[in-house]
Order: C-alpha cells, then structure tokens, then sequence
C-alpha cells in the first residue's frame, strides 16, 4: 500500500530552509543586483551620469542612497550595483555618500533587549516594501531565531517599521500608532518611500519625507530593500551579531 | 498596421440581450466609451460615446464609494437597524492585515449584516504625479502602483501607451513582458494559498508556501535583476534580455518549482481541515459576479470562463496554450481551486515560452487606437482584468484612467460577507487577491 503523504514527511523532504545569515554573510541569491546601492568608480562618471537620474539621487559629489529608487538607468552611464547589501544608518545624511565611497557602518542602538516587537504601519506603501517586511517571519528568513517578533498590538511593540510614503490620510493614524508604543521605541523607516518619498518625491499633496512628521532612528535604503538588509538593520538595534564581512 | 483588440458597437439603449451576460470592465471617466465583456460571445465589446455608461452603482463601487453615508452601493440592507445593531470601522491599521484599508462592518454581535471595504488611505496621487511626464518616467511610478502587480501594471501600461502612439514592439519585448507576467503569476497565487493556509492555521503548509513564494522571488531577481521586476520591463532602462544560458538555468529551476508545487497542492487538498474550513465560505453567485463586473479568479470560480489571455489574445498568449480553470461554486474553496490550477498553467505557460523563444528582430504592430493618441491596454492581471487608458501626446502622458482588479473584486467580497460569520473575515478576504496598494494608486 502507497503511503499517503504527510506534511510531516513534506517538511523532512524539504529540510532545513532557513538561511545561515547573519552567521555567514548574504549569498547571492539573497542579495540581487539592485539590493546594493549604485556606486560611481569616480567623480567625473558620476557628473556624467547626472542627467540619466529620474529621482535625483546623483547630486554633486554624492550619490544619495536614500533617493535611489535602484531602477538602473544610470548603468550603462558607468555606475554600478557593487555597494554593500547591509546599508542601514542612523542618519539621513549618512545616506548621501560620495560619489565612489561605501557606507560607513551604523553604530548600535543603546538601549533595546535582545529582544524586539515591531509594530508594521504602512503609510502608503506599493506594498512590496510590506511583503519583503513580513517576509522576515516565513521559514527562509526565520526573524524568531534572533529574537526579533511581529506583535498585532503597538502598546506591545518597542519598534515602529514604518512603510511607504506618508499620504495626509495616514498621518493621524501614524501618530496614534507612534504615541501607543512605550518608551523606549524605536523608529524605522523602510525602504525609500518614507526617506524621501522615492519614486513619489515631490508628488503635489503628499506631506514629504517620515522624518519631517516623526524622530527616525533607523533609515534602510532600497526599493524594496531585501529581507537580509531589513534583518540587518534590526539585528542592529536588538545588538546581535553582525555578518562577517564579505571580501 | 494594428491589431484589433474588440468589437466596436453602437450604443444600443434598448438592446434586448440579457444583462446578464454582459459585464462592464471600464468606463472612460470622461464618457468616450465603454469597455464590457460579452460572456455569451466571448469577445470584448468596445462602446463610443455610451448614453448609458455603465451602472452608476457600479461606477461608485469602482470610485471607492463606501458604505459610510449609509447607502451602501450594494444596495439597502433590510436589518441594518434594530435591537444590538452596531456599525464599527475596522482599520485602517489592522490587525493581521498587513496594508493600510478600512471596513465598515455592521453586526448585531456574531453575524455580518453588512460590510463596506473603504480605500483611500495609501493615495500616492500617482494619477495626477504622472500627467505630463515622459512615458518611461511616467511607468516608474505605475509599476510602483503595486508592487506585486508590478509586471501587470506595466505591461497594460506601455501597451496602451504603444496602442496611443502607434509604435510597433519587437517581439521579444512583448514575451519577456509576458514571462515576468507569469512568473509573478505564480509568486501571487502562492502568496494566496499562504494567507489563506494562515488564516486556516495550517502551519506546515503555510511555512512550505511561503518558502516556494520566496524562491519564486529569487527567479525573478536571479533572471531580472530585481525580486518585484522594478525596472526590469521599461523602455528606457536596460530591459533584460533572457539569452540561452538563462534560459537553460531558468528551466531547471522552474522544474524544481513544479515538482515541490505538486507535492504542496496535494498535501493542501488532502487536508481536511483546510478544505472544509473554506469551502462555502464567501460565495459569490455567478449572476452577481457578472452584474458586478467580478474578474480573475473570482470570475472564474463563479463559473464564467473569461481570461483576457484567451479572449483579448496579443503576444505571447496567442501562440501558447493558456489553460481555463472554472469552478461552479463561487465560495473560497473555489477561488483557491483556480488559483492553484493557475500556478500549474503558468508554470507550462514558462516552460513553453523557455522552449519557443522568438528572435530580436521581429516587430509587432500595436492595438488599434481608442481615438486620436489615446490607446487601451489590457492584461490578465494575477487578481483579473486590468485596464489601462492613455493619452499621449508628444511622448508625454496627456492623462491615464485605470481599472485594477482589486477595485472590480472589492463589491463581491462585501456581497460574500453579508451575513457570513465574523470569524470567516480573514479567509474569505486573503481568498480574493487584493492590493488596497492597486485599489487607491
Ligand atoms: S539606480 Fe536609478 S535612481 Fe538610483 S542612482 Fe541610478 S539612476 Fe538614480
Ligand atoms: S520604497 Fe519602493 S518598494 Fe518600498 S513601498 Fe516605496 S515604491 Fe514600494
């Protein structure tokens, strides 16, 4: 008699699917080309490049990675997608990085548990940045394992993610998510929408960047950015071992 | 040279056809026509200057009307007052939900008397954002709209941009367009069957398809650069080529996606919990499905064999095998029926196209325009129909109208959940495939 299969049986068959990050670094697969930020080999590509830039990300000297949609219209310009995966800083302006330089690496946040709760509000979001967000919970990226947890309720939460770009008619509800959380808390503005308004930058009506309605203590670029640079920026903030760096 | 995508009619107020069999799919909010879908024929059916557009309730659904001024576009509500009768907002951060969107439910306690889906929340103006832009800037943002529909989006997008300038399109172009399309196909699908398996609490299940949606991801930023396909489609960016070594690597990986689809499916249909507990949950009546211009799987699990693949054929779909998957039911059962027949279609949809790829060089002529510099694009979005109607004028966008899919399914949902049990809210949502992300724009 042919047994019947089980999911039990499914789940042996499958093995282990989680990914070995952060012990080891990001392989390939988990960071595509666009998870990186494009970077200029020198200033003169960069000034070259200007023109090809929908958001304007490439301003003077800097390629600002908080604008960077990562469309790649700026490849075949001399740019390229070499920057690093993990990019999370604590500072807008940390963001705006010259021309052909890497990120400087965020420093921790005092004063977190090993622990975090996060509370997702999405603001106005094209809903990728969302399901890359929740993405951390399925078995590929497992968050659970270094303690990190979604909670359904802010007064249980001590990090806010915060997706998308702010529209007048989330701004109340945003408040009111913000203040249920207590203290300490965290802010974290996801993906270049609540930076800088990403590909929606400058749109008429919209009440512009995150950071101009609430303190954010942590920016992650990308658009999206990948569940391994969202990881990255929480296990930040939770204090858990950092990635080895990749040569 | 252009294709034709529809049968132009006259107006015809006193047409004797049944209504029911004859859906509306658009409505040009400056009156210029009408697009419906002839069920009976099987065709679309383009109608100019339509004295009676289509049904003003309709429209209002399509517009975001909600309940809230207490006429619920559905229609009067017998018991909506009474002993124990509440109307309360659910959202528009809510639990379980990850999107911004709200509900207005009215119950007396247990039951669902009435329920309003309201968008709104997530506008990005995206819209008014895009007049006067080029079209390549402008399809940044529409493929921004949604960024699981992103290939959808942008396919319907450039196609009616294409129809509007008269611009022929090589070949190959149009199939990579349809290959993004498919694969995201299958990543939605999944993504479904996850939330509804969520909502189900089976918890194996929803780990494994979790874990074949996010290889599906990787495909996409292995073969396109990008987990969404951001950029991967435009004009104006560098659009990917699939030589023969991607597509030697991508039909293996496929194949593997196939295999482990197939063990899932029949773990998730032998499972008696997870059948039972969405089997009538939600139905949708084929008649109201119609009226109510339903689309997508939601049509189809209804029993209405539409799919703009077959019946507003363009390449590649004309020269593959598309299959069509139709339920009778209408419940959530059903609509999970279809979409898991759909991940298989999609997958041999792959597997032909890896198999026939056309060559660079030959063009193909764009879909007639609706009028002078103004073109429709369709597409069999994963959620349904999408339409797409531009003006371009000197490469700019003059204007653009849409209707997504998730607009179209919004009053179904609302019509499943009169009367349903509080409880059902979850499954009988995640089994639709909406994006308030494609509902607001
Ligand atoms: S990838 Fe696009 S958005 Fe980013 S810098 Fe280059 S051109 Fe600008
Ligand atoms: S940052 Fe990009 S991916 Fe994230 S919500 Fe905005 S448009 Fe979507």
């Amino acid at each position: 008699m042919i047994a019947v299969p089980s999911w039990i049986e499914q789940s042996l068959h499958r093995g282990i699917l989680t990914t070995r990050y952060p012990a080891v670094p990001a392989t390939a697969e988990e960071v595509p080309e666009t998870a990186h930020a494009p970077v200029a080999p020198d200033l003169a590509t960069l000034a070259r490049a200007k023109d090809a830039c929908p958001v304007g990300a490439l301003d003077g000297p800097t390629v600002d990675a908080g604008r960077c949609i990562r469309c790649a219209r700026c490849l075949p310009r001399g740019l390229a997608f070499t920057g690093p995966a993990e990019e999370a800083v604590r500072s807008r302006e940390e963001l705006r990085r010259p021309g052909a330089s890497a990120p400087a690496a965020a420093p921790v946040l005092a004063g977190f548990a090993r622990s975090l709760h996060l509370f997702l509000v999405d603001v106005g979001s094209c809903n990728a940045c969302n399901l890359e967000v929740m993405a951390l919970a399925n078995p590929f990226y497992d968050s659970q394992r270094l303690g990190i947890f979604f909670t359904n309720s802010p007064r249980h939460a001590d990090v806010l993610l915060v997706v998308g770009v702010p529209t007048p008619e989330m701004r109340e509800p945003l408040r009111r998510a913000y203040e249920a959380i207590p203290a300490p808390k965290a802010v974290v503005a996801v993906g270049v929408c609540p930076i800088s308004g990403g590909a929606f930058a400058g749109t008429p009506g919209l009440p512009g960047p995150l950071d101009e309605l609430l303190p954010v203590d942590v920016y992650v670029p990308g658009c999206p950015p990948p569940p391994v640079a969202i990881l990255d920026a929480l296990g930040r903030i939770a204090g858990t071992p950092r990635p080895p760096r990749r040569e | 040279m252009t294709r034709p995508a529809w049968t132009v009619e006259e107006d015809r107020p006193s047409d004797e056809r049944p209504v029911a069999e004859r859906a509306p799919a658009y409505a040009a909010d400056d009156g210029a026509f009408a697009l419906y879908n002839d069920y009976h024929d099987g065709r679309a059916v383009l109608v100019l200057r339509p004295r009676a557009v289509v049904p003003r309730d309709v429209v209002r659904l399509w517009q975001g009307a909600s309940g809230s001024d207490g006429t619920h576009p559905l229609g009067p509500r017998t018991l909506t007052e009474g002993y124990g009768v509440f109307t309360f907002p659910y959202g528009p951060i809510t639990m379980g939900v990850p999107e911004s969107g709200k509900f207005e439910v009215t119950t007396y306690g247990e039951r669902v008397l009435n329920l309003a889906p309201v968008g709104g929340f997530k506008s990005r103006r995206v819209r008014a954002s895009v007049r006067g832009r080029p079209v390549a800037d402008a399809a940044l943002l529409i493929e921004r709209i949604a960024g699981n529909f992103s290939a959808a989006h942008v396919a319907a997008f450039l196609a009616a941009a294409e129809s509007a300038e008269g611009r022929e399109v090589p070949r190959e172009e149009l199939w990579i367009r349809g290959f993004a399309q498919e694969l995201q196909r299958i990543y939605n699908h999944l993504h479904v069957l996850a939330r509804v398996a969520e909502a189900a609490s089976q918890n194996v299940g929803l780990a494994q398809t979790h874990a074949l949606a996010e290889e599906v991801l990787r495909i996409q930023g292995t073969a396109f650069g990008h987990r969404w396909l951001f950029g991967a489609l435009l004009p104006n960016g560098p659009v990917r080529r699939l030589d023969a070594t991607d597509r030697r690597r991508l039909s293996g990986r496929i194949d593997a996606v196939e295999g482990e689809f197939d063990r899932l499916w029949e773990l998730f249909l032998g499972s008696r919990t997870f059948v039972d507990r969405i089997q009538s949950t939600c139905s949708v009546p084929r008649d109201e499905a119609i009226r109510w211009g339903a689309t997508g799987p939601t049509l189809r699990a209804s029993g209405v064999p539409w799919d703009d693949r077959l019946r507003v054929p363009s390449p590649p779909y004309e020269d593959l095998f598309v299959a069509l998957p139709v339920q009778k039911e209408g419940d959530a059962l059903s609509r999970v029926l279809v979409r898991g027949a759909e991940i298989r279609s999609s997958l041999l949809l792959i597997e032909q196209m890896l198999e026939r790829w056309p060559s660079a060089t030959s063009l193909v002529p764009p879909a007639e325009p609706v009028a002078e510099h103004r073109g429709i694009g369709r597409t069999e979005a994963p959620s349904g129909d999408l339409v797409y109607d531009v003006r371009v004028e000197d490469g700019r966008v003059a204007d653009v109208g849409w209707r997504t899919p998730s607009v179209a399914n919004w009053p179904l949902f609302a019509l499943g959940m009169r009367d349903a049990v509080f409880t059902d809210f979850h499954f009988a949502l995640e089994s639709f495939g909406f994006a308030f992300a494609e509902t607001d724009g």
